[in-house]
């Protein structure tokens, strides 16, 4: 059975990465076995974290959204605009998941009828939705929003954890159980595969496609949301770049840029390695531009690595089988 | 000017000993073949026997691990597939490699490794003119090759090898996606190379054809070289015998049906471009062949059916109750399913397990209410099939692709018997199989008759379509030419109606 | 489209003949791509008083300069079904690294500045090839990666500090405003008379020599390109090569046109880049589109910001969503209309066509710039 033992293969070097990450980061600082460490280490990074976790869906689907931090912050934008029109507060934020999740509609209704590639699309959602943003929010900050969103945003919510780290938690859990063990997840996977034995074998592909990229979108809204509660402020340019990291944790997590194999397993096990790794760096005074450079290098290594391990003969038997 | 039957001094092309194992499955095992100059050299054997790892080592693909291959009589070390171009080896496949962006005499020419840094267009075109002009094909080389009929790209890809003064032109199983007609024009291409000296590896399942191109036949059998004989010093039982290493009779002696009432009932279906005009009706425990030439609309009917490319015009009519059928979801709700005829590219999940392809289309029965899927319940779906079958696989969670073609197509046809349909429409379901696995599709689909399945089988192989149908519907450019009972049915009559009056 | 054209087209069955006027897609393409400007033109000089002058002209050809070099050596990539996101990292480096090196050398020559700009952005674009054509890492994460390593580097190495125009040598500076030649009122800049050379010297080597014709092949179909004996990766390393060099030559413009390079210079310039090409019909899928398109939809780009920031109902942060828009209107017209296109082009002879709709489903079941020219599955070759 290479293909699962291939696929298991990768997230045990993942968690011996792992591992080895958290010592080495231990025996240089005593601090960081600490719990409130730990929470500390998701805390900055948890918007790119949550949407990873929708990322990994459509990259298996065989898609990519380059828009999701552009449409992280169009929600942002489309909130604080909201607020600062007079809006009440909890509207504002569902208009604002609103307008995400059309966001991520209108692209997934491009990708799914025209059949143009999503890296295009969502290339303009990238310029598009960012441009929105700056249409509603010109060059300024809003912020002074309501104590209780500052509270949802940075204060404790269950025991040390916030509201944001909780909600990634459930987002693993279900989304780990939808991909894995649902109809639907092995809809996905084949269609990633392999779109035309999708649609002959009776899977409704393009409506596959549209909820996902609806959902991609209001994941999206939901981390700009949440970005707006931390930060306490909003601006048109907030976000910027997100999309590597995003990328390259969904990657390294062992999913195929073509689609069809790929565990969210993986992906949490690379998220815990990139966010050690830039704690780390941190820890080490390395600057958070240094963090970016090593962690492009580490996107570029990851599918080096996933190379390496395809051409072992595992793989090598597919190839013989001939009609 | 060259005797074509008499043998050349030295062997353009030899293979002494060739072995060449993939972990721990010999593909090609101690394999010797030679190959003359101006000599079409047949090849045949079942899937798995080797041919394919053998064109592989002969352009260069995969390198053997024992034996020499020699050119020429001298001894040459294949490392790529710009190694054997050099030496003047080309392969054919039956999907015909081409750049759909470019234009058809860039395709020709794209790999000319001589000609210098500018391309000189006016001399190309002239030149690409001419080729294909000996080859019976008369298009402007100017227009973008996408589009064009997989006749005329193959025609392309033999204008390629014969502007690199090709040597060895291996063909793969170049008839298979082409109508008789067509079929025609590849022979007189071939036996023209032929006459030039070219040295031709046919690789062909269909042994008629065999018989009317070959100067030579080759068997192969579970990676080795079983025979060599003269064409004329062979029959046909005697290669089919050394093909399965057993006698066996080509076709499976099929009972007696005993059609039911009317299932499914079509008047005037027609799509624009396709076909119109069709109209016949489907008895329960019935076999209904479609015959006819490739793109006479066959497959275009089935489609429509089964709801990828939907009938514009006309009416069907499953059980007595007008239906539309617009998706392949509605068309398996309504009990339909369809057997693609592309088995690699759009019949099966090729990574995915045995068991995941065989429930994909019928997922929604194993699910529970949450949405989950019982694995389970799955797993013994599978395994019914697998015993009903007898496919042939290490475990039912082995990805399918490493299955070899003949079990392939039984999961394949497992994945649609598993959605329980009233009619099930197959699509040239033998073809590129091996005939052992052959006989065990016939006599699933008589087994299936008599159990009461309303068939409609699409081939293009016409003494299938003979043995196994109880009616045949003939299409001919996309009109319905007649409908023959199995009793009236014979060759002449259907290819009559297939081609038209001449 | 000519009658003649039409009637020219004929299948295997058909008489044989030759069109009277051959008029290839591409060209279809680039002209109505130059009508679309003109339209916008048109629109835009009812909207926006006193619309045709000379200042006009010159800031357009000024500022489009540097993202047509860019949305060229773009195509170059895409046209391989590759891409490169890093080339704004590279005009960053390069225009950074080649304004530190002048302002210590006061008496660098043109020729040396912009032997290093592109020397250097060579470098950086083999790095790129290297791992996407012998690494076989997909080029959108190569280029991911190397658009943060490089932007990474060139941070740390500027530590903050940005070269002035004060420190450059004069003729760097005043490069954009030296003139070639005028016609009529209108002043061809001397960087823009470059450019256009450039574009054009490159469209006729993609269109004549070998090694253009073979970078489409690759794009076109990547497994007939390994089976017909083309050296795929070394062309595909070329591409990437020549991507970066030209990149460095953007930098140099930059260099020149804006004086002042932050650490942060040139980052955005690889979207620009990719909308320009997309927008001149440039696919992503590899194997079709043109030089002078990608030329074309950078000027059409450029046209729009420049004359939609002197309309004075729309404000400029409006300039990114109607960027966006535009893409996808460009690329949603090129697929509608190239398919109805298409369907006219093929010499498909009903009914004797094999029916698989190749030709219409063609480019759906093709893998764009997400995967590198390799195959998955395929052995070693």
């Amino acid at each position: 059975m290479p293909e699962w033992t291939r696929e298991r293969s990768w997230e045990l070097l993942l968690a011996v990465i792992l591992v080895g990450t958290i010592v080495y980061n231990a025996t240089q600082s005593p601090v960081y076995l600490d719990v409130d460490n730990f929470v500390n280490l998701f805390r900055l990074s948890i918007e790119k974290v949550i949407v990873a976790v929708a990322m990994t869906f459509v990259i298996i689907n065989g898609e990519i959204d380059l828009s999701v931090a552009s449409v992280m912050a169009f929600a942002a934008c489309v909130l604080a605009a909201a607020h600062e029109s007079g809006v009440p507060f909890g509207l504002a934020i569902a208009i604002a998941l609103a307008a995400a999740a059309s966001a991520g509609f209108v692209q997934g209704l491009v990708v799914a009828k025209t059949g143009i590639s999503s890296l295009v699309v969502t290339l303009a959602g990238l310029i598009g939705f960012r441009g929105a943003a700056r249409v509603l929010l010109e060059d300024r900050s809003i912020g002074e929003f309501p104590d209780w969103f500052g509270d949802l945003g940075r204060a404790d919510f269950l025991g040390p954890m916030p509201f944001a780290l909780v909600l990634f938690l459930v987002m693993l859990v279900v989304g780990g159980v939808i991909l894995h063990r649902t109809s639907f997840g092995r809809r996905v996977y084949v269609i990633g595969n392999n779109a035309d034995v999708a649609r002959f074998s009776g899977i409704d592909v393009a409506r596959v496609k549209l909820v996902l990229f609806t959902m991609s979108g209001l994941v999206a809204g939901v981390a700009g949301v949440l970005f707006a509660a931390r930060l306490g402020s909003v601006r048109a340019n907030i976000g910027e770049g997100f999309e590597l990291d995003i990328i390259t944790m969904v990657l390294l997590g062992g999913v195929s840029i073509f689609g069809g194999s790929g565990t969210l397993l993986g992906v949490a096990l690379a998220i815990c390695i990139v966010l050690n790794l830039r704690n780390g760096l941190g820890l080490a005074n390395v600057e958070a531009n240094t963090q970016t450079g090593v962690i492009g290098a580490l996107l570029i290594v990851s599918v080096l690595a996933q190379n390496l391990l395809d051409r072992l003969p595992l793989r090598r038997r597919e190839a013989e089988v001939e009609a | 000017m060259t005797d074509a039957s008499a043998p050349g001094p030295v062997p353009v092309l030899a293979m002494r000993g060739i072995c060449k194992r993939f972990g721990a499955t010999r593909a090609l095992e101690d394999v010797s073949l030679e190959l003359r100059r101006g000599e079409v050299h047949a090849l045949v054997g079942e899937n798995g026997a080797g041919k394919s790892t053998l064109i592989k080592v002969m352009t260069g693909v995969y390198p053997p691990d024992e034996g020499e291959v020699l050119v020429d009589g001298e001894p040459v070390s294949l490392r790529s597939a710009a190694d054997a171009q050099r030496l003047g080896i080309a392969a054919i496949y039956q999907e015909p490699l081409i750049f759909p962006d470019l234009s058809v005499a860039e395709n020709i020419f794209i790999g000319h490794q001589d000609q210098g840094h500018v391309v000189r267009w006016r001399q190309m075109c002239a030149d690409a003119e001419a080729i294909l002009a000996r080859l019976d094909v008369h298009i402007d080389p100017r227009i973008p090759a996408s589009g064009l009929p997989v006749a005329t790209q193959q025609a392309i890809e033999i204008a390629k090898a014969i502007s690199l003064d090709v040597r060895v032109l291996i063909m793969d199983e170049p008839t298979a996606a082409l109508s008789a007609h067509e079929v025609e024009r590849l022979f007189r291409q071939v036996r023209q190379l032929r006459d030039a000296g070219v040295a031709v590896l046919f690789i062909s399942h269909r042994l008629d054809e065999v018989f009317e191109i070959a100067d030579r036949v080759s068997v192969f059998r579970d990676g080795r070289h079983v025979s060599t004989d003269a064409r004329d010093d062979v029959t046909r039982p005697r290669l089919i015998a050394a093909m399965v290493g057993r006698q066996m009779s080509d076709f499976y002696a099929r009972h007696d049906h005993h059609a039911g009432d009317v299932i499914l009932r079509v008047r005037d279906l027609g799509r624009t471009g396709k076909f119109a005009g069709v109209s016949f009706d489907l008895r329960r425990g019935e076999v209904l062949g479609l015959a006819g030439l490739v793109g006479a609309g066959r497959t275009d009917i089935a489609l429509a059916l089964f709801g990828i490319a939907p009938a514009e015009t006309g009416a069907i009519e499953l059980d007595g109750k007008p239906v539309t059928i617009a998706t392949p979801r509605q068309a398996l709700d309504h009990g339909i399913a369809y057997l693609s005829e592309d088995r690699r590219h759009v019949g099966l999940s090729l990574p995915q397990s045995v068991t995941a392809n065989i429930t994909l289309p019928s997922l929604r029965r194993y699910v529970s209410r949450l949405g989950l899927v019982n694995g389970a319940a799955e797993r013994s779906a599978a395994e019914r099939f697998r015993r009903q079958l007898s496919i042939r696989t290490a475990g039912l969670s082995q990805p399918v692709g490493l299955l070899s073609g003949g079990n392939q197509q039984k999961t394949m046809l497992a994945k649609w018997l598993n959605t329980e349909p009233a009619v099930l429409i197959l699509d040239e379901p033998t073809r590129g199989i091996d005939v052992g696995a052959k006989a065990d599709v016939h006599q699933i689909i008589d087994e299936l008759a008599r159990s009461g399945m309303a068939i409609v089988l699409i081939s293009s192989d016409l003494p299938e379509v003979l043995a196994v149908s109880d009616r045949v519907l003939v299409m001919r450019e996309g009109e319905q030419t007649g409908v023959f009972d199995r009793s009236e049915a014979t060759q002449e009559r259907v290819m009559t109606a297939a081609v038209g009056v001449a | 489209m000519t009658a003649a054209d039409v009637a020219g087209l004929h299948g295997t069955r058909r008489r044989p003949g030759r069109t009277a006027v051959w008029i290839r897609p591409e060209r279809v393409k680039e002209l109505s791509l130059l009508g679309v400007i003109v339209v916008a033109l048109l629109v835009f000089s009812f909207l926006v008083d006193d619309y045709f002058s000379g200042r006009f002209f010159n800031r357009v050809t000024t500022s489009v300069a540097i993202t047509a070099v860019l949305a060229v050596a773009q195509t170059l990539v895409i046209v391989t079904r590759n891409i490169d996101l890093s080339v704004g990292s590279i005009v960053g480096v390069t225009a950074y690294l080649t304004g530190q090196f002048a302002s210590s050398n006061p008496s660098t020559s043109p020729a040396v500045a912009i032997a290093i700009a592109v020397g250097l952005g060579a470098l950086l674009g083999a790095i790129n090839g290297v791992i996407v054509a012998y690494g076989r890492v997909p080029a959108i994460i190569t280029t991911l990666g190397t658009l943060a390593i490089y932007r990474s580097w060139l941070i740390s190495h500027g530590e903050g500090k940005t070269i002035t125009a004060d420190s450059l040598p004069s003729w760097v500076v005043d490069l954009p405003t030296r003139t070639a030649f005028s016609i009529g009122g209108l002043d061809i800049r001397v960087v823009f008379a470059v450019v256009v050379v450039i574009v054009v010297v490159l469209q006729v080597a993609m269109q004549r020599l070998r090694w253009g014709r073979r970078l489409y092949a690759i794009g076109s179909n990547p497994e007939a390109a390994a089976q017909a004996g083309l050296p795929t990766r070394r062309l595909v390393l070329g591409a990437f090569i020549a991507c970066g060099a030209l990149s460095g030559f953007a930098g140099f413009l930059f260099l020149s046109r804006f004086g002042n390079i932050t650490v942060v210079a040139g980052q955005g310039l690889e979207l620009d880049s990719v909308a320009a090409a997309v927008v001149g019909g440039v696919s992503v899928l590899g194997g079709s589109g043109t030089l002078v398109g990608a030329f074309l939809g950078a000027v059409l780009i450029d046209v729009l910001d420049q004359s939609l920031v002197r309309v004075p109902q729309v404000s400029e942060f409006w300039r990114n969503a109607i960027l966006g828009a535009l893409i996808l209107a460009a690329v949603i017209a090129d697929v509608v209309i190239g398919r109805r296109f298409r369907r006219r082009w093929s010499a498909e002879a009903r009914p004797h066509t094999r029916v698989d709709g190749s030709g219409d489903e063609s480019d759906a079941t093709r893998v764009p710039a997400l995967t590198a020219a390799e195959q998955s599955g395929r052995p070693d070759a």
